[in-house]
C-alpha cells in the first residue's frame, strides 16, 4: 500500500503570477520510491487547522531531468494551492505519496512516432513532463502542442516551451490558442472547441491522420471538445489519453461520533444504495453486506475477505467493527469508511451509506 | 480554453474518460470495482476449471493449448487486478481469497444468479465433463468473451480500457484454439456427445450476459461503464455462435 514519504523544497519558483513551480527531493533514503514515468502526479497531504486535506498535483519534470518538480497552480478558496503559492519556503518539508497515474505510453527509442498535446491552462503540467521525455527519448518523435489559455499572461512554463522549440527545432511545435488576446493568425484566438479543432486538423496546421497518440489534459468541457474532434478526424479511442485535472476531489466532512455503546442482538441497519434508503432488521452475527444482501440491496462487493475494498461504505450514525482490513487506509478509515464486508454492528442502529 | 467547469457525472455521461482513482465518485467506483472483480474472478474460476482437463486432451498439441489458455487467463486476471491495486485492493491476498476451482453438482440450476463467495458469472460454477465438453464450453463462453471485451474496451476508466485492449486480442485466439480443437473432434469424437455439450452449455453461455434491468443498464450507461444493452450484446452472440458452428457443422 502507498505510504507518504518526507521531500525537502529545494527550490521554488513562480512560473506565472498565480502558479509555482516546486522542485523537491526525497529524503530518508526513499529517492527510489519517487522515479515516476512522465505524466504522473504526487499526492501531498498537509494539516489544515486540524483537518488533512490531500492534493494531487502532476509532475511536469522530464524523466531524464534528474528532478522531481510539480507545478501549483492557485484555485480560488484553493487552501493547499494558496498556501502552496504563498506560504511554501526552501528547506520546507512536504508529505506525499509515491508516483501514481496513468497518463502515459510506452516508449520506444526506435520508433518514428508523431505525437499530439492538447493543454488548457494547469492542465500543461503533465503534457509537459510527456514531451521534454519522449522528445529525448524517441530521437525521431514530432510532437505538436495546442495550449490553450485566456491571454499571453496566463501561460505557464512559456519560455520553457520556447526553449523546447529551439531544442528539437523541426520536432516540437506549439500552437498557443488565447482566448482573450487577439493574435496574427485569427485561428489561434478564442476557445478551443471542435469547431476551432475541426479548422486546425483540416487547414493543415495539426496533422491528426499521422498521430500515434493524443494527450489531453485541461478542464472537462474542453476535453470532451478535443475528443469528439480527433474522432470526427479518424482517430480511435483508443489513440486518445485523458486527464483530469488531479485535486479536484470535494470536500468531505469530517465523520461524526460514534455512537454509545451497544447492547442486546436484534439490530437495525439504515443502507444508502444508489440513492435510494432502507432500514432493515440485521442480526448480530451478520456483517453489514450481508444484511443489505438478504434483503435483495444490490450492494458490491467482490472478495469478503476484506482484501479490495469493493465492498467500501460509510458510516453516518452508530459504530461498526471490521474483522479485517486489508484493504482501507488509515485516513479512510479516520473518515468514517469500513469495508462492510467485515463490518459488525457494535450500537443497536447503524447508518451506512454505499454512494458517498 | 473554455472556461465553464462541468461535474464529474456530466463529464462522464457526455463521453468523458477518468484515468485515476481520485477522480471517481464513489458510485462510480463501486461499480467499476464490482465489474474488475466479475471479471478477474470469472477468469480465475475459467482457469482453475480449464486447469483439471489438461491432462484429458487427446493428444501434446491440444494439451499444449490448453495449457496456454489456463497461463493466458490467469495472466488477464493479473492486468485487471493491478488496475484494482491503484483502489487499494491487496493483489497476493485477492488471488487466494476464493476456492477458484470449486464447482457446483452438474445439474444444478442457478440461472445467472452469483454465489455468496464470489464475483463471478454464474456459468463458470459448472463443472466440465471431459475434454470435448471443455472444448466446447471454451468455444461458447470465448465467443462471449470476445462480444463483452468489445464492449468492455469503450469503459470510461481508461487504464481498464487499456488493459481490456491488450486483452482482447488473446481471447481471441483461445476462441482460435477452441475452433480447431473442434475440427479436430468432429472428425472423430461422438457428434451426439458434442451436440448434448453444446445444449447443456449454450443456454448458460446466453445467461452470463445478464438480464435485462433497465434502470440498472441506464446508471452503468451514464456512468460511461456500459454502453449496449445485454440483450443487444447477446444477440451478437447468438448470431456469432450460429455462424461458427454451421462452418462446423453443427447446430445448437
Amino acid at each position: 500500500m502507498p505510504r507518504f514519504h518526507d521531500l525537502e523544497v529545494t527550490d521554488i519558483h513562480k512560473t506565472i503570477r498565480d502558479a509555482v513551480v516546486v522542485t523537491l527531493k526525497p529524503v530518508n533514503g526513499s529517492a527510489a520510491e519517487f522515479d515516476f514515468t512522465q505524466g504522473q502526479y504526487l499526492t501531498f497531504r498537509r494539516d489544515f487547522d486540524g483537518q488533512e486535506l490531500r492534493r494531487s498535483y502532476s509532475i511536469c519534470a522530464g524523466k531524464n531531468d534528474g528532478v522531481l518538480q510539480v507545478g501549483i497552480k492557485k484555485v480560488d478558496g484553493g487552501a493547499f494551492s494558496t498556501w502552496a503559492n504563498e506560504d511554501l519556503r526552501v528547506g520546507d518539508r512536504l508529505q506525499a505519496m509515491p508516483p501514481m497515474g496513468n497518463f502515459f505510453t510506452a516508449l520506444t527509442p526506435e520508433a518514428d512516432n508523431s505525437y499530439l498535446g492538447f493543454a488548457g491552462g494547469s492542465g500543461i503540467t503533465p503534457v509537459l513532463s510527456i514531451i521534454k521525455t519522449t522528445l529525448e527519448a524517441e530521437p525521431n518523435a514530432r510532437f505538436t502542442l495546442v495550449y490553450a489559455n485566456k491571454g499571453v499572461n496566463t501561460i505557464m512554463f512559456r519560455e520553457e516551451l520556447e526553449d523546447l522549440k529551439n531544442t528539437y527545432l523541426g520536432r516540437f511545435s506549439v500552437i498557443h490558442i488565447l482566448e482573450s488576446d487577439a493574435q496574427e493568425i485569427d485561428l489561434f484566438t478564442g476557445l478551443v472547441t471542435p469547431e476551432k479543432c475541426a479548422e486546425l486538423f483540416g487547414s493543415g496546421w495539426v496533422d491528426v491522420k499521422a498521430a500515434k497518440t493524443a494527450f489531453i489534459c485541461g478542464p472537462e468541457p474542453m476535453m470532451l471538445g478535443i475528443a469528439q474532434a480527433l474522432k470526427d478526424h479518424g482517430m480511435d479511442e483508443a489513440q486518445i489519453k485523458f486527464e483530469l485535472f488531479a485535486g479536484n476531489q470535494p470536500g468531505r466532512a469530517p465523520q461524526r461520533a460514534a455512537a454509545a455503546a451497544a447492547t442486546g442482538a436484534a439490530k437495525t441497519a439504515t443502507i444508502t444504495l444508489d440513492g435510494a434508503t432502507r432500514t432493515v432488521e440485521m442480526d448480530a452475527g451478520k456483517t453489514v453486506l450481508q444484511a443489505a444482501l438478504d434483503n435483495n440491496l444490490d450492494a458490491p462487493y467482490a472478495c469478503s475477505a476484506g482484501v479490495c475494498s469493493t465492498c467500501r461504505c460509510r458510516v453516518l450514525e452508530g459504530e461498526v467493527e471490521m474483522a479485517t482490513n486489508h484493504a482501507l487506509e488509515d485516513y479512510e478509515i479516520e473518515k468514517g469508511y469500513v469495508l462492510s464486508c467485515q463490518a459488525f454492528a457494535i450500537s443497536d442502529k447503524v447508518v451506512v451509506d454505499y454512494d458517498q | 480554453m473554455t472556461s465553464d467547469t462541468m461535474s464529474i457525472e456530466r463529464y462522464l455521461a457526455e463521453g468523458g474518460k477518468l484515468s485515476a482513482p481520485e477522480n471517481t465518485p464513489p458510485r462510480y467506483r463501486a461499480e467499476l470495482m464490482k465489474l474488475m472483480a466479475s471479471f478477474v474472478d470469472s477468469s480465475l474460476a475459467g482457469a482453475a476449471g480449464f486447469a483439471d482437463v489438461i491432462n484429458a486432451g487427446p493428444g501434446i498439441k491440444e494439451r499444449i493449448a490448453a495449457a496456454k489458455i489456463v497461463l493466458e487467463k490467469i495472466d488477464n486476471a493479473d492486468k485487471v487486478l493491478r488496475v484494482m491495486a491503484d483502489f487499494g485492493t491487496d493483489t497476493a491476498r485477492y488471488a487466494n481469497a476464493h476456492p477458484w476451482a470449486a464447482r457446483l453438482p452438474r445439474d444444478s440450476d442457478i440461472g445467472a444468479k452469483r454465489t455468496d463467495q464470489d464475483m463471478r458469472l454464474a456459468v463458470f460454477n459448472y463443472p466440465l465433463q471431459g475434454w470435448g465438453d471443455a472444448v466446447v464450453m471454451n468455444l461458447l463462453m470465448g465467443l462471449a468473451v470476445g462480444v463483452q471485451l468489445e464492449e468492455l474496451c469503450r469503459v470510461s476508466y481508461q487504464p481498464l480500457g487499456d488493459a481490456f485492449r491488450e486483452i482482447a486480442p488473446i481471447e481471441r485466439h483461445h476462441v482460435d484454439l477452441a475452433i480447431e480443437g473442434m475440427e479436430r473432434l468432429t472428425d472423430s469424437a461422438d457428434r451426439a456427445e458434442l451436440q448434448a455439450s453444446l445444449s447443456y452449455w449454450r443456454p448458460r453461455v446466453a445467461a452470463s450476459f445478464g438480464q435485462e434491468q433497465s434502470d440498472k443498464f441506464a446508471r452503468l450507461q451514464s456512468l460511461g461503464l456500459r454502453h449496449q444493452d445485454n440483450a443487444s450484446l447477446r444477440q451478437i452472440w447468438q448470431t456469432r455462435t450460429d455462424e461458427t458452428l454451421a462452418a462446423l457443422g453443427l447446430t445448437a
